[in-house]
């Protein structure tokens, strides 16, 4: 079950929409988010970094697990926290922070387990590459920078370097607004947008800028078609812009280079996109409060959901393994209870309470799934082999046992004619004694 | 039995209850006739062979079938189970074990129906002879093992989980006491399997006794008396028991077991060979101070072994337990002691044998042997240990996984066993595959390093062909140990390493031969560095293992195809080691053609050869791969995407910084609408590689000179014609003017300031404009140094170096001055913001004076007015 998730900066909740059906399914309440603030955690739980107070020095952070509108959770951070991701799986959350700190929390026991000063301003969005093993931030200075998560949690290589991240680039000069990275591993490509116009499409592998779009308009939102022929710039004048990768751009096409087209509906501005893979359908946000669905080969709106009144700033589609309130109406009969509980709240600080965690890890250990084996029928050859070459003692003992019953049975057969020769003999030795005697009795 | 006349073909379903029938008739020994071991009970392999390929038993039900056969096969199945359940109550062992046998595959074969409705009679049947009266060992074992398949199958109906558990329960002290009162090795491993059964299926039965199996099973695996695979088994049951509580302490707690347990045998077994704080350090991980001890696993402590031998069995069997549990499912979340488990492995792969000098007077020379022995054994095991901690904590292993690489390349530079090695080649993968590109940039050195080593050294392939056939087999391609040679300088100690073994194959020959599959793991590692890796970072090692793995490939083929058909002369008829050396050397080097690269694959040309080849002559499986690949390798030759890159260009630029500078000009010549658009991207672009990374662009420059020392021997036109070709029209008019020319000593200067002229004459009147633009660009440096603090340093000397020497240019050479006027006077048109121009213009003054300098040291040389050195 595909499910689209959306929240918006001005309290209205966050919506969750059946993508298939359009059905409105659970609004979880109260929920102000900056943009790229919304998570779900390897789709077990809804986790969202809060705007609150802007002159708060501490931010907080709120759980939802799927069955409950209430929020159960609530982590307060060391700073405000606005971009929040969790890696695929669901083991860490990352949070980009207001100073420019970016803070990686274990979920299952909610440990900072890192923190690290990434950026001179704060970070406005992460991105983990496709193997989870790159982290990807963009901050307000106009930085895009690659990290190694296991160069962060290297302490000693970390002692041996000049820096800790992989690639700087550098060419945007105003705030980066949104990141996506594409298909590849290594050899990904990252697309930024910034506050200068320009959308900029950068190599993992070569680590430098491969193409640069000028648009129209300040571009807060990207979306990339999984094949990689285009992405999708939503921009401040309302207009989704489609920006050429793969495709053909003639040099005279109305927008600017490499821009070969546009939806528009005449909306406000686009304030976030999301790309779902089945059906291609492309989700984008507004400041209106709307949720547009859009068809990418015909170019329609399918569909669209009310958010709310107020700029709906983040979607996410979430895979769900399981139908949405299928927790509560089946009563659940496999033991997975524990994705009905939520972890507890992160922490503040890295100094750890219990230090004896620190050498310990929570895990849900790997499913394995095997067809029944029977053995009865390698257990017969295997008991024939030692039948045959009639070595082992096991074979010596039944080979005894059947002896000895032949035994038993000779000596009953034995014992048998002996009785048969006995009586035999008596009937013999009766036949005599009785002849004599009758021989007697005639000579006398 | 009237229509057998009419039986159509062998798929025919009458025919199953006439075989059943006369299956019985021929095989099964009636009640009061004696059998026979050495005729019929020698039959029951082909027996049972016969009931699984005709599913004699399985009693299809359908609408289609003829309901007088549905009843003639019922009847069939009911003689043939009345017969089994005779000899089942027969008193004499033979009949009754032939009976139990074939009631275990009755379980599996039988209608779900049939099953359903008389498991609960054959269990009590088989219930009994595991119990007292029974003294047969076959017997026993047999029964056993049917009364595991009978659980088996049982615990596929959900619906009768209940009823099962009941009926389990009733196992367990049976299978308590042959484990406990019994005393033959055989029982206990009928036992384990039943045990494995009742834990893996109905661990709800277990739960009252859960103490009583740990102790039963525990008491012998520590006494470690026993066959591995008896062990095994045992152990196996162990680390599944917590699931009968299937709560996260009785987990951790028996984890915590394990390791207190493993940890005090090697405290006694390494007494000697290591340092005494090593064993106080894992035990104070284990047990954090403050805590309490738990119980010792089974209860109470056994402590039965002789002091003589090394309690390696026990250590192996609780190790591979600590395997299972972690790669076994459970059904919560538990908590895993990495740290602890990391510490054990690290700890034992230490020891080497090697007595510590604090240790030498104290340890007599049979004690070491003894050890020495032992250990691959435990290190096998250590390093199983950490394979299945990676399997089992995945992801989140990354606070760890520094810690790993660490231990794991360590371990690399000592271990020469091939075995050891081959599982840590493995370990590599898994950390690779369930790491990503993250590790593979700072694994990728150490691999490279071992499996060039393996892969370079004399193999077991190579016993044949005589010492003398050697030399000439490697010198075969001499275009590539040219390559290689021309990169000797670039990777120093990797290539001499990889260069030593030629001369020196005469005396390494008799004590470093690598096996074959140690080969085949290095190969196998490399394919997946490449295919993680191979996009980052990767230029310092890529072409070396290109040429690496098209030798290896080459080598491995010259002598024909191997056949990968499973060989019954070989055990399991596994396929031939050649062949699969053969498929494992072909398999990287299409990974290595298709890996990302910067380059055009140098060795595609031999390696479609190969495939070619391949693909006619090998074998099935090789010449299916080969096919593969050749299918694969197509879309190198006829690329579908369009190249993403607008910068190819300035990309190449540094390669080779003077035909490129020319090839701007004619852009700029020729698309004045594009020009703004392209240098503002050329300069951001450029100012990104600088503010980058000083080493990293130090190093890159570096890589350009050796390229540019590599290419030297190339006539410099000819590196222009290759790079310019492609672009543009008027390319063919600057190739007329540039063969007009005469040949100059430094021709490549003039050259191109010809060039420029021709295409571009206008320039010449800006260059006076020029300098004042130079200085403009170092004035608006200063406020971006406060911006990007992390780039002053950088930043602060660039403008000084650019300006200075820009101005000795200016005095000297036309060329220059025009040059760098051009970009300026780009500059100024670009309609970016001004923040954007400083930046941009800055860098660009930088890159531009830097590579001129940098790629062609000609220039300097060979003009004597030209003093760049001086300041």
């Amino acid at each position: 079950m595909n499910v689209v998730i959306a929240s918006s900066s001005i309290d209205g909740g966050i919506g969750c929409w059946d993508l298939q059906t359009g059905a409105e399914q659970l609004r979880y309440k109260t929920c102000a988010s900056p943009p790229h603030g919304l998570t779900s955690v390897g789709c077990r739980f809804l986790a969202c970094s809060q705007l609150r107070d802007p002159s708060a020095t501490s931010g907080h952070l709120l759980y939802w697990s799927w069955s409950k509108p209430q929020a159960q959770v609530k982590s307060f951070p060391a700073e405000p926290i606005k971009p929040l991701i969790a890696n695929s799986d669901g083991a860490y959350i990352v949070g980009g922070g207001s100073s420019g700190d970016i803070y990686i929390w274990e979920v299952a026991t909610g440990r900072l387990l890192k923190k690290w000063h990434a950026h001179y301003r704060a970070i406005t969005c992460l991105v983990f590459s496709e193997d989870d093993s790159l982290l990807i931030s963009g901050s307000e200075d106009g930085c895009v920078r690659v990290w190694s998560l296991f160069m962060i949690f290297d302490d000693v290589r970390r002692q041996q370097v000049s820096h800790l991240y992989e690639y700087s680039f550098t060419e945007h000069t105003l705030r980066v607004t949104d990141i996506v990275i594409g298909y590849g591993g290594g050899n990904a490509i990252i697309v930024s947008a910034s506050e200068d116009r320009t959308c900029k499409v950068w190599s993992l592998s070569k680590g430098r800028l491969l193409r640069n779009v000028v648009f129209p308009s300040i571009i807060d939102a990207i979306a990339i078609d999984p094949g990689e022929h285009v992405f999708y710039a939503g921009s401040r004048d309302g207009k989704i812009y489609i920006a050429a990768l793969n495709a053909e751009s003639s040099p005279r096409d109305n927008y600017g280079l490499h821009i070969i087209g546009s939806l528009t509906d005449q909306s406000k501005p686009v304030t976030c996109l999301a790309y779902s893979a089945e059906g291609d359908l492309l989700l984008s946000g507004s400041e209106d409060g709307m949720i547009r669905v859009w068809d990418v080969k015909t170019q329609n709106i399918t569909r669209m959901f009310r958010h709310s009144k107020g700029p709906v700033n983040n979607i996410v589609i979430v895979r769900l393994p399981y139908p949405l309130g299928w927790a509560e109406s089946k009563s659940q009969p496999s033991s997975r209870k524990h994705e009905l509980s939520l972890p507890p709240p992160l922490e503040k600080y890295a100094n750890s309470t219990d230090e004896d965690m620190d050498n310990k890890a929570i895990v849900m250990l790997p499913d394995s799934i095997d067809l029944p084996s029977y053995l009865s029928s390698h257990l017969i050859n295997d008991h024939i082999k030692q039948l045959q070459q009639q070595g082992s003692s096991a074979v010596a003992e039944m080979e005894a046992k059947r002896l000895k019953a032949d035994c038993q049975r000779s000596m009953e057969m034995f014992q048998q004619l002996r009785k048969v020769y006995d009586n035999l003999q008596e009937f013999c030795v009766n036949e005599l004694l009785d002849e004599q005697t009758m021989e007697g009795s005639k000579g006398n | 039995m009237a229509r057998f006349d009419q039986l159509e073909n062998m798929y025919d379903l009458g025919l199953k209850p006439v075989m059943l029938r006369s299956l019985i008739r021929q095989y099964l020994p009636a009640e009061n006739h004696p059998l026979n071991l050495n005729n019929s009970c020698f039959e029951l392999p082909s027996l049972v062979s016969i009931v699984q390929t005709h599913c004699l038993l399985s009693e299809l039900d359908s609408q289609s079938i003829d309901p007088k056969l549905i009843n003639t096969w019922k009847s069939a199945v009911d003689d043939w189970l009345s017969c089994l359940l005779s000899l089942l109550s027969s008193d004499m062992s033979d009949k009754c074990w032939v009976g139990i046998c074939l009631l275990g595959v009755t379980c599996q074969e039988c209608s779900n129906q049939r099953f359903l409705s008389s498991y609960s009679i054959w269990l009590n049947k088989l219930l009994s002879h595991i119990q007292p009266p029974a003294d047969s060992q076959l017997v026993k074992i047999a029964s056993c093992t049917s009364l595991a398949d009978l659980l088996t199958r049982l615990a596929r109906f959900p619906e009768v989980k209940k009823d099962g558990n009941l009926l389990a329960g009733k196992l367990i002290q049976p299978v308590l006491k042959l484990l406990n009162e019994d005393n033959v090795e055989a029982v206990w491993e009928g036992a384990a399997n039943l045990l494995y059964a009742l834990i893996a299926f109905f661990p709800a039965s277990i739960h009252h006794y859960y103490d009583k199996v740990e102790a039963a099973i525990a008491s012998k695996i520590l006494s470690g008396k026993y066959s591995t695979k008896t062990l095994k088994k045992l152990g196996y049951c162990l680390a599944l028991l917590p699931k009968a509580k299937g709560d996260k302490d009785s987990w951790s707690l028996m984890m915590q077991k394990f390791m207190i347990s493993i940890n005090d045998h090697l405290n006694e077994a390494f007494q000697g060979v290591e340092e005494e704080a090593k064993s106080d350090e894992a035990r104070r991980l284990l047990v954090p101070p403050g805590k309490d001890l738990p119980l010792p696993l089974g209860g109470a402590s056994f402590k039965g072994t002789s002091s003589e031998r090394l309690p390696t069995a026990t250590i192996s069997t609780l190790m591979f337990c600590c395997c299972k549990m972690l790669t076994s499912s459970y059904p919560v979340q538990v908590t895993v002691p990495v740290r602890s488990m990391l510490a054990l492995v690290e700890r034992l792969l230490r020891v080497d044998g090697s007595l510590p000098h604090t240790m030498l007077p104290f340890m007599t020379s049979v004690q070491q042997e003894l050890i020495c022995s032992e250990l691959p054994v435990l290190h096998a095991y250590s390093l199983e240990l950490l394979i299945a901690i990676i399997k089992g904590m995945r992801r989140q292993l990354l606070p760890h996984s520094a810690y790993i690489v660490r231990v794991v390349t360590r371990y690399f530079k000592r271990c020469s066993l091939p075995e050891l090695r081959i599982k840590l080649y493995s370990i590599i993968r898994m950390l690779l595959v369930s790491m990503g590109v993250g590790i593979a940039i700072y694994l990728a050195p150490d691999v490279i390093e071992n499996a060039s080593n393996d892969l370079n050294s004399l193999g077991g392939e190579d016993i044949e062909t005589s010492p003398a056939n050697t030399g000439p087999a490697t010198g075969a391609l001499p275009q590539l140990s040219n390559r290689k040679r021309k990169h000797g300088a670039e990777t120093g100690s990797l290539e001499e390493k990889r260069d030593a073994p030629s001369p020196k194959v005469g005396e390494s020959n008799t004590h470093q031969m690598t096996p074959i599959t140690v080969k085949m793991a290095a190969l196998d590692t490399l394919e997946v560095l490449l295919t993680v890796g191979a996009a980052s970072k990767s230029e310092s090692w890529r072409s070396s293992i290109d040429s690496l793995l098209m030798k290896t490939a080459i080598n491995s083929c010259k002598r024909g195809w191997g056949n990968l058909e499973s060989n019954i002369f070989l055990p399991h008829e596994s396929a031939s080691v050649w062949a699969d050396f053969q498929f494992s050397s072909l398999r990287a080097l299409l990974t290595s053609l298709l890996a990302p690269a910067r380059t055009r694959p140098p060795y595609l040309s031999q390696g479609l050869e190969l495939f070619r080849r391949g693909k006619q002559e090998a074998g099935m499986k090789l010449a299916q791969f080969c096919a593969y690949a050749l299918f694969a390798l197509e879309v190198l030759i006829h690329p579908r995407a369009l190249p993403l890159d607008d910068f190819y260009s300035a990309c190449h630029n540094s390669t080779d910084g003077a035909s490129n500078r020319f090839l701007e000009n004619i852009y700029s010549g020729s698309r004045k609408q594009n020009t703004s658009f392209l240098s503002d991207m050329r300069r951001t672009e450029q100012g990104g590689v600088e503010s980058h990374d000083v080493d990293l662009y130090d190093r890159w420059l570096q890589n350009e000179n050796e390229n540019q020392n590599e290419n030297e021997n190339i006539p410099v036109e000819d590196m222009k014609d290759q790079t310019s070709r492609p672009n543009d029209p008027s390319f063919t008019n600057v190739l007329e003017v540039r063969e007009q020319e005469p040949a100059a000593a430094n021709a490549d200067v003039h050259m191109r300031t010809e060039n420029e002229i021709v295409v571009q004459p206008c320039h010449l009147e800006e260059s006076v404009p020029k300098s004042q633009g130079v200085a403009s660009a170092k004035a608006v440096m200063s406020p971006a140094v406060g911006t990007n603090p992390e780039g002053s340093e950088i930043e602060s000397k660039t403008p000084l170096s650019a300006s200075d020497r820009l101005n000795d240019t200016n005095h000297d050479m036309f060329s220059c001055v025009d040059k760098v006027d051009g970009f300026d006077h780009v500059a100024g048109k670009t309609s970016s913001t001004l923040r954007n121009a400083e930046k941009g213009s800055s860098s660009m003054v930088h890159l531009d004076s830097d590579s001129s300098m940098d790629s062609f040291p000609g220039i300097v040389d060979a003009d004597p007015d030209t003093d760049a050195d001086s300041d």
